[in-house]
C-alpha cells in the first residue's frame, strides 16, 4: 500500500515539465549536484569538528558546550541547503529515487540521526557546569557523538550508492527486494 | 613532462585489477573519499573562518587552528589514498580529462599552500601577524580548497 502510494506521488512529482527539465539540463543539474556536495562539507564538516569535541579528540581545552553552540548556526546554514538542494534532486528524478534501495535507507538514516541530534541537543544544554569542561566527556556523550558520526557517514555514504544500478527495479531480484525497493510493477508481474 | 606513463602504469597495476573487478569496493573507496573530504571542509572552514574573526572568536586562533590541522593531515591522506585507488580504475580516461587536471593542479597548489606559506606563517603567536596577512590566508585557503572540491565534482560530469 505504502509503496504503491509512493509510486504515485513520484510519478506526479514527474509529470511536471520543471523535473525533466532539471534532469535533462546538464549545467543546472551539475549545479545542483556540486552544491549538494559543497553543502555536505559545510554541515558534516561542522558535524565532525563537534563530534570530535565530544569524543576527546580535538579542542580539550575549551567547553564542549562552546563548540557546539558557535558551531551550530553555520552547521544549520549548511544542512538547509543541503535539504534544499536535495529535494531539487529528488524532484529532478522522483521515480527512480523512490525505488531506490540505497535512497529509502538514506531517509531511514536521516530519521534515526535527527532523533538522535534531538536527544544530543538536549543532553548538551544539561551539560554546563556537569562535565562540559572535561577534558573527555562521559561515556553516553561520546556514545551518542560516535552515533551520530555513524549515521551521518551512513547517509552520505548511501546517497552516494542511490548512483548505482546494482538493485535498481529493472534488474532480476528476488520478490523481497523488489518490496524493499517499492517496484510495484515488478511485483505485480510475479505476482 | 609527460605524465601519460604514470596512468598507463596505474591502468595495468593491482590497484587497477581490484577497482575495475570489484564494483563494491570501487564503491566503498569513493564513500571514504567523499567522507573525508567533507572532514577536510571542515577543518578548513572552521579553522579560516576563526581566522577571519566570524568563527569560535572567543576561542584563540593558535588553539582552533593548531586542533584543526592535525585532523586536517589526516582527511588528506585518506582522500590521496583513496583518489589514487579510485583513479586507477579510469587512469587513462582521466589522464584527457581536463576537470581531473584542474582538481590536481589545485591539490597540488593547496597542499603547497597548507605546509610551505599557512603553517609556518601561523606558528608565530597570531597577534604578532598583521590582520590583512591573516585574512588573505584565509580567504585564498578556502578559495584554493571549494575549487578542489568542486572540480572534483565535475569531474564526473566531464
Amino acid at each position: 500500500m505504502l509503496n504503491e502510494w509512493l509510486l504515485s506521488f513520484a510519478r506526479w512529482l514527474d509529470s511536471f515539465a520543471w523535473s525533466t527539465e532539471i534532469h535533462e539540463s546538464f549545467y543546472l543539474y551539475a549545479w545542483i549536484e556540486s552544491t549538494h556536495v559543497l553543502t555536505i562539507m559545510v554541515f558534516l564538516g561542522m558535524l565532525f569538528v563537534i563530534d570530535l569535541r565530544m569524543l576527546g579528540l580535538a579542542f580539550v581545552d575549551v567547553p564542549a558546550s562552546k563548540i557546539s553552540e558557535r558551531l551550530d548556526k553555520p552547521m544549520m546554514i549548511g544542512f538547509a541547503l543541503m535539504v534544499i538542494s536535495g529535494l531539487f534532486l529528488f524532484f529532478a528524478i522522483p521515480v527512480r529515487s523512490t525505488q531506490s534501495i540505497w535512497f529509502r535507507i538514506k531517509v531511514v538514516l536521516l530519521i534515526a540521526a535527527g532523533i538522535n541530534a534531538f536527544l544530543f541537543r538536549r543532553k548538551m544544554k544539561q551539560a554546563k557546569g556537569d562535565w562540559d569542561t572535561d577534558r573527555v566527556p562521559p561515556k553516553r556523550m561520546r556514545v551518542g557523538a560516535g552515533l551520530s558520526l555513524a549515521l551521518w557517514i551512513g547517509v552520505i555514504m548511501t546517497g552516494r550508492t542511490i548512483a548505482y544500478d546494482w538493485f535498481d527495479c529493472h534488474k532480476e531480484l528476488p520478490y523481497f527486494m523488489y518490496w524493499l525497493a517499492g517496484c510495484v510493477d515488478e511485483m505485480a508481474a510475479l505476482d | 613532462m609527460d605524465l601519460l606513463f604514470i596512468f598507463e602504469w596505474l591502468d595495468t597495476s593491482i590497484l587497477a585489477d581490484m577497482s575495475k573487478a570489484y564494483g563494491g569496493v570501487f564503491a566503498v573507496v569513493q564513500m571514504v573519499h567523499l567522507v573525508a573530504l567533507a572532514m577536510l571542509g571542515g577543518t578548513v572552514l572552521v579553522s579560516d573562518l576563526r581566522l577571519l574573526g566570524v568563527l569560535l572568536s572567543d576561542v584563540s586562533s593558535e588553539s582552533v587552528v593548531n586542533n584543526m590541522d592535525r585532523w586536517f593531515s589526516v582527511a588528506l591522506i585518506v582522500i590521496a589514498l583513496s583518489g589514487v585507488f579510485m583513479s586507477s580504475a579510469v587512469a587513462i580516461k582521466l589522464y584527457y580529462n581536463e576537470m581531473f587536471w584542474a582538481k590536481m593542479i589545485g591539490l597540488f597548489f593547496g597542499a603547497a599552500f597548507v605546509y610551505f606559506i599557512r603553517r609556518p606563517l601561523l606558528r608565530h603567536p597570531h597577534d604578532t601577524i598583521n590582520v590583512w596577512s591573516l585574512r588573505l590566508i584565509a580567504i585564498s585557503s578556502m578559495i584554493i580548497w571549494f575549487t578542489v572540491a568542486a572540480s572534483g565534482r565535475w569531474i564526473g560530469f566531464s
